[in-house]
C-alpha cells in the first residue's frame, strides 16, 4: 500500500471515528434529556465545536501518522541494510509524498463523489422537512452528508489509486 | 512481441488505446527502478506505477519528462492505436 493510500485510510477511519462520536455525543444528549431535540442552538453549538475538534483531531493524526511512516521506514531500513541514515529518509519521503498531477486528477475526481453525498444529505434532509420532521433534522442531515461524503470521498481515492484513472 | 500494458482513452469520439514500453526501457536502462525513474521524472513512484501498468494516460508533460529519463523520444516510450484497430497493423504502418 502506498503513502497515499495509507494517508486516505487514516483519513477516512477519522473521519467514521469523528462521526461516530458526534452521533454518540449529540443525540445521547438529547435521549438523555439534556438538550430538546427541536433546540436549533444546540445543534449548532454541537456541530460547531465537533467541525473544530474535527480539525485539531485531523491535524494530530497526520502527525502521528507521519511520526509512524518515519520510524516504520527506519526500522525496515536496518533491517534490510543495517544503517539508515537522515539524508535516504528524507529523500524517501520527499518521493513518497510527492504529490503529482495523478494526485491531484484522483483528489478532483473523489471530491464530486463528496459533493454528491453532501447534496444528497442536503436533498434528504430537505425532503425530510416537507414530511414533517423537526429543522434539526435538516442540520443533522447536512453534517452527516458532509461527513460521509468525505468517508465516500476516501473509498473513490482507494478505488481509483487501485483501479486507475 | 511483449505485451504492453495499455490504458484506453476517447478523443473526438475515438477510442485510443495508449501502450508504453517503459518496462522495457527500464530492463535497458540498468534495470532501472520505479523509484529512480519516478526521482527523475518529479512524479511519484505510485504515478509511474500506474503508468506502467497502463492504468494512468499521463499529461504531455509528464510523458516527456518519462522520456527524457531515458534520453529517448517520446515515440519509444509510447504508442497508441484505435481500440479496434489490430496490433499487427499499427506495426506495419511504422
Amino acid at each position: 500500500m502506498s503513502y497515499q493510500e495509507k494517508k486516505t485510510v487514516v483519513t477516512m477511519i477519522t473521519g467514521a471515528l469523528l462521526l461516530a462520536a458526534y452521533c454518540i455525543y449529540a443525540f445521547g444528549q438529547v435521549q438523555a434529556g439534556l438538550a430538546a431535540a427541536d433546540n436549533l442552538t444546540f445543534w449548532a453549538g454541537t456541530i460547531l465545536v465537533f467541525i473544530g475538534i474535527s480539525i485539531v483531531v485531523n491535524i494530530i493524526i497526520q502527525i502521528v501518522f507521519h511520526i509512524l511512516m518515519a520510524v516504520s521506514y527506519g526500522i525496515k531500513q536496518r533491517k534490510e541494510t543495517g544503517d539508515c541514515d537522515e539524508a535516504s529518509l528524507n529523500r524517501h519521503f520527499r518521493t513518497e509524498t510527492t504529490e503529482d498531477e495523478m494526485d491531484k486528477m484522483i483528489s478532483l475526481k473523489s471530491s464530486r463523489v463528496a459533493f454528491v453525498c453532501a447534496g444528497i444529505g442536503f436533498g434528504v434532509g430537505l425532503a425530510m422537512i416537507l414530511f414533517g420532521a423537526a429543522a434539526a433534522t435538516l442540520i443533522n442531515a447536512v453534517y452527516i452528508g458532509f461527513s460521509l461524503g468525505a468517508i465516500a470521498e476516501g473509498i473513490a481515492q482507494l478505488r481509483f489509486y487501485r483501479k486507475g484513472v | 512481441m511483449t505485451k504492453k500494458n495499455a490504458a484506453s482513452t476517447t478523443y473526438t469520439g475515438e477510442k485510443l488505446e495508449i501502450s508504453n514500453n517503459i518496462r522495457t526501457l527500464r530492463f535497458f536502462a540498468n534495470e532501472m527502478t520505479q523509484q529512480q525513474l519516478a526521482e527523475k521524472a518529479g512524479a511519484s513512484r505510485q504515478t509511474i506505477i500506474a503508468v506502467e501498468a497502463g492504468k494512468y494516460s499521463p499529461s504531455l508533460e509528464l510523458a516527456f519528462k518519462i522520456a527524457d529519463a531515458f534520453g529517448v523520444p517520446i515515440t519509444d516510450v509510447f504508442e497508441y492505436r484505435r481500440a479496434d484497430e489490430p496490433v499487427e497493423q499499427v506495426e506495419q504502418e511504422k
